[in-house]
């Protein structure tokens, strides 16, 4: 793993509005994710974790501050700069899937790759393995409308991976999905952070984020308190029971 | 009743809401409302003024020429009530202001006949050296009440000007002496060509020539047996008032065609931007038609109220069409001048009106029938789901699309997603092409000399008055069809398109995208518009008008590219701007769009 | 009644029983009408044979409901443990809730601190659970057991950050 963070934030900062009407979504934040690391960014809603995350990933424009890329600046891109910073260093998921409601899944993970400019085969083929990944290899025609929450969430998964970025941002990923799917997708992120992937996650789910390597709290489009979930009480059990009084 | 009124009041607060698509609706069907009027009250302008002047002037049923001894037995043959003349007519040449024209005189004195006694608009009758000319030539020549003319170098003073029902106005006639009506600069020589109708005294008539013809005016027991009597006749030269009826109504008849093509046109053109603006409402509706259903409301009802709004707004436009077009006829109906009573405007006959209502009512009905049954027939949870419409998914073109470059993939699959919307966009730009196809032609046919029909400047600047107002209202209804589709696949693709920023795309894709997926529709609809579409519109107009169509000149290849160019630019430009306003969004923003 | 609870609640100054009683009620709401009246002095009455309570003097012949409680300084260390501890499961939810209560009258420690720490723990505890969860093979017995660990942490943190927000909000209402 290299030194260098593969994602980097320094002061940045979105308001709306104006003197009292003035809202701080995001209000000075400071982040550095190194490569491979999956950050957790949790908070309630309403504590403007969705608006940083769209910021990290040039959805937004920012009212101050700087963002860097794998070393690129891109906070000051313009949007074309942005859509090919999006094409190859970034991937997303949202909580609400956002899949073409009339591609299959296959369709659906592909188009990242032909926007790209990859020849409609290499692009088919790469699709092909990343749903085979997240297992939906027997339904990669499918329809979203014939996939469950959960599934269409893998197709999201698998779509955010097709150009090989080296950040995934994800947004509330399980915030529509019952407890079952949600257990499908921890899998999915905790096999991508076995793999080596950059991962930064926005949520309100527990569960989610205590699957992170460090975990940032949010509080009012700021940071209060970061903790790393690894080491502690790991592999003491037998404390999660209480066998006796 | 209650529930007529229910249905009237919902009806009417949801058309209060969406203001400015209820006046969209309306332009649309008033478009085509108001040429339909236009080209009805055109049919009724000639007819009727010339109907009046019959009976105020006791017109004659039939009019027979030829030397008088031929004439003397008609006065009592059989089936003959009354009779005026026999008057003689002379052939002269009149100069007056400058200008040269041929005219037929005819002799009558001041007594007055009991058949066809011509109304004064201005001045008196007939007096020695007194000529009464007749309106519609003397308007065509400027000539005035104490005027100086010359009769075959005879001066005459000018004592009147009036109508009659027994000719046609100028620049027709009834050709007492061999004439031709129209044909220019080719006319065999000895003809007279168009000539007007003056009254002069019977011995300033006799003065004027020696061989002179006559003309006498009949009254039959049954005014519509003349055929019948002309045929009985038939040695002898004879128009019957039907006749003159055609020939005064021809230029108005062909105003009258002029119009109704373009009333059909203009009411294709009125269905196809209807159902792309209900098409597109009825995603709005879907919630209100899940509330109305969840309150018991029958899929009936839900048709009801649905369909109300859009027969209110047909109502709306068809009495705004006949408002109208009852007003804007008159400026129309110029030719029709030399007619009693054709100053005042053209009254609107009740079956005028019913017409131009039925035909709204038609086109609010066929435009919002299917959208409005499949709301009334979703289901309630989809409804109160306020689902948006689901994209439609046509699978070879996403296989095909994959293959092309990205602001093409993009554009294809746009089209794709709305492919009645598509269709509905080729169809109507097809129509308005077809329609300046054939324009272009008539235009021709009008400016070409020598001039269609024998008519003068004054009276082709009518006609191609007319053919302007329908095609400036054409382009102009095709502008608002292709401006509310623009917008609406713009809006329609809000999300996609940020989707597919998300995803990589730069924004000059996406607005090239949204701007293709419009041009591509509109080159077809432009190319379809000239063949078959004006091809055969054309093939149409001169089948039903049996009119010539080797005078006709098919624009020049150069002018069709220029069409079809002029629609490209129009349509890309349309769509460009919205597109390239919505590109420069964040995509955040987009993303939170329905879709 | 937890020891450590009535320990806290005179950690801010010495109180009769009585009105222990009285601010345990308002506490614990409805949830504290099943409270029985005798036992609070019980449990009065153990502290201080464990030493860490001790009766102030007070006129002689006062009946028991009268007698004014406080701590030694064995009891304030014994309390300020049970602040900073942070042990789970907990039978019910009374103990943490009367934890922050007493904590933020009487200045032991910050209550949303406290929260925070607790949260923290449970997150680790979570992630360890979930990862035991996703190692077992699905559908076994101890995948159950631990899917139900799993969504009881979930809960729990939950109420956490509902306590966090309720006392940020005192806090900036005050």
């Amino acid at each position: 793993m290299s030194d260098d963070p593969v994602l980097r934030a320094r002061g940045l900062r979105k308001e709306y509005g104006r003197d009292e009407g003035l809202v701080r979504a995001v209000d000075g934040v400071d982040l550095d994710v190194a490569a491979g690391e999956t950050v957790a960014v949790m908070g309630p809603s309403g504590c403007g974790k969705s608006t940083l995350l769209h910021l990290l990933g040039g959805l937004d424009r920012a009212t101050g501050g700087q963002v860097w890329l794998t070393g690129r600046r891109i906070d000051n891109l313009g949007e074309r700069g942005l859509a090919r910073l999006r094409r190859s260093a970034v991937g997303f998921v949202f909580q609400s899937f956002h899949l073409m409601e009339e591609l299959t899944a296959v369709e659906n993970v592909e188009l990242s790759g032909l926007l790209a400019g990859r020849s409609p085969r290499a692009a088919r083929r790469r699709a092909e393995e990343l749903l085979d990944r997240v297992g939906l290899a027997d339904r990669t025609r499918f329809l979203p409308s014939a996939l469950s929450g959960g599934q269409r969430q893998r197709v999201a998964v698998a779509r955010a991976l097709a150009n090989e970025p080296a950040l995934v941002l994800a947004d509330e990923p399980t915030g529509n999905l019952d407890s079952a799917a949600t257990l499908d997708v921890l899998q999915l992120f905790d096999s991508l952070h076995e793999a080596g992937q950059t991962l930064v996650i926005v949520t309100h789910d527990a569960r989610i984020a205590a699957t992170a390597d460090r975990l940032i709290s949010m509080r009012d489009g700021a940071f209060v308190d970061e903790t790393r979930l690894t080491g502690g009480t790991t592999g003491e059990l037998g404390a999660l029971l209480r066998l006796e009084d | 009743m209650g529930r007529l009124l229910l249905i009237g009041r919902l009806a009417l607060r949801d058309l209060r809401r969406r203001r400015g698509e209820a006046v969209l609706l309306l332009l649309a069907v008033l478009a085509a409302t108001t040429t339909l009027t236009l080209g009805l009250v055109l049919r009724d302008a000639a007819a009727d003024p010339y109907r009046d002047t019959r009976a105020a002037t006791n017109g004659p049923d039939v009019v027979a020429s030829g030397p008088s001894d031929r004439l003397v037995g008609l006065a009592t043959a059989a089936g003959v009530t009354e009779h005026s003349g026999p008057f003689p007519v002379a052939k002269a040449k009149i100069q007056a202001g400058g200008r040269t024209s041929d005219v037929q005189a005819v002799g009558r004195d001041a007594d007055d006949a009991t058949v066809d006694r011509p109304e004064l608009i201005d001045g008196t009758w007939t007096r020695a050296g007194g000529v009464v000319v007749e309106a519609a030539f003397a308007g065509a020549l400027g000539l005035h009440v104490n005027d100086v003319v010359v009769l075959n170098g005879r001066s005459f003073s000018i004592a009147g000007v009036a109508v009659t029902a027994a000719a046609p106005p100028y620049p027709q006639a009834n050709c007492y002496f061999p004439c031709a009506i129209g044909g220019g600069a080719d006319v065999p020589p000895g003809l007279l060509h168009n000539p007007g109708l003056v009254w002069l005294t019977r011995a300033d008539v006799l003065g004027l020539t020696d061989s002179p013809t006559y003309v006498v005016d009949l009254k039959l027991a049954d005014p519509n047996g003349t055929e019948a009597f002309i045929a009985a006749h038939d040695h002898l030269q004879m128009k019957s008032w039907q006749e003159i009826l055609a020939d005064a109504t021809d230029v108005a008849k062909d105003s009258q065609i002029l119009l109704l093509i373009g009333a059909w046109l203009l009411g294709l053109l009125a269905v196809a931007s209807l159902s792309v603006l209900v098409g597109g409402r009825m995603a709005d509706q879907t919630r209100r038609v899940g509330l109305l259903k969840a309150a018991g409301g029958t899929p009936g009802t839900v048709t009801a109220v649905l369909l109300a709004e859009y027969v209110l707004v047909a109502l709306v436009a068809a009495a705004g069409g006949l408002a109208i077009g009852s007003v804007a006829a008159p400026s129309l109906t110029g030719a029709s001048s030399g007619l009693v009573g054709s100053a005042a405007p053209p009254p609107l006959k009740l079956s005028t009106a019913a017409a131009v209502t039925l035909v709204a009512l038609i086109v609010a009905v066929l435009a919002t029938l299917v959208p409005a049954l499949r709301a009334a027939r979703s289901s309630t949870v989809d409804a109160l789901a306020d689902a948006p419409r689901r994209p439609s998914r046509v699978g070879w073109l996403i296989r095909v699309s994959a293959r092309l470059p990205v602001p093409l993939l993009l554009a294809v699959r746009v089209a794709g997603r709305r492919p009645r919307r598509a269709v509905l966009a080729v169809v109507s730009v097809a129509v308005t092409v077809s329609g300046v196809y054939v324009a272009l032609i008539l235009d021709g046919f009008l400016t070409s000399h020598p001039p269609y029909g024998g008519y003068d400047d004054a009276q082709v600047a009518a006609l191609r008055h007319v053919l302007l107002v329908w095609t400036v209202i054409l382009l102009g209804l095709a502008a608002v069809n292709a401006v509310v589709i623009t917008w609406a696949t713009v809006l329609d693709n809000r999300h996609a398109s940020a989707l597919a920023r998300a995803l990589g795309a730069t924004p000059r894709d996406t607005t090239v995208a949204l701007a293709a997926a419009q041009v591509l529709p509109a080159l077809a609809g432009a190319v379809l518009g000239i063949f078959p579409g004006g091809y055969g519109l054309f093939a149409a107009v001169i089948g039903i008008t049996g009119g010539d169509s080797s005078r006709a000149t098919l624009p020049s290849p150069w002018q069709l590219m220029a069409v079809v160019v002029a629609t490209v630019v129009v349509v890309a430009g349309l769509t460009a701007l919205p597109a390239r306003l919505g590109a420069r969004r964040p995509v955040a923003d987009g993303l939170t769009a329905p879709g | 009644m937890q020891q450590e609870v009535v320990l806290a609640l005179l950690a801010k100054e010495p109180s009769h029983g009585y009105q222990l009683r009285a601010r345990l009620r308002d506490a614990l709401g409805p949830l504290g009408d099943g409270m029985n009246a005798g036992q609070i002095y019980v449990t009065l009455t153990r502290l201080e044979k464990a030493g860490l309570l001790a009766v102030e003097p007070s006129a002689a012949g006062e009946r028991a409901d009268r007698k004014v409680y406080a701590l030694t300084a064995d009891g304030q260390q014994r309390v300020a443990e049970w602040v900073a501890e942070t042990g789970w499961p907990k039978p019910d939810l009374a103990e943490f809730h009367l934890k922050l209560i007493a904590a933020a009258s009487a200045g032991l420690a910050d209550p949303i601190a406290i929260v925070d720490t607790q949260r923290r723990e449970l997150l680790r505890r979570l992630r360890d659970a979930q990862r035991a969860a996703m190692a077992e093979p699905a559908g076994s017995d101890a995948a159950l057991l631990l899917e139900g660990i799993v969504l009881r942490l979930q809960a729990d943190i939950r109420w956490l950050e509902a306590c966090e927000k309720n006392w940020i909000r005192r806090r900036s209402a005050s």
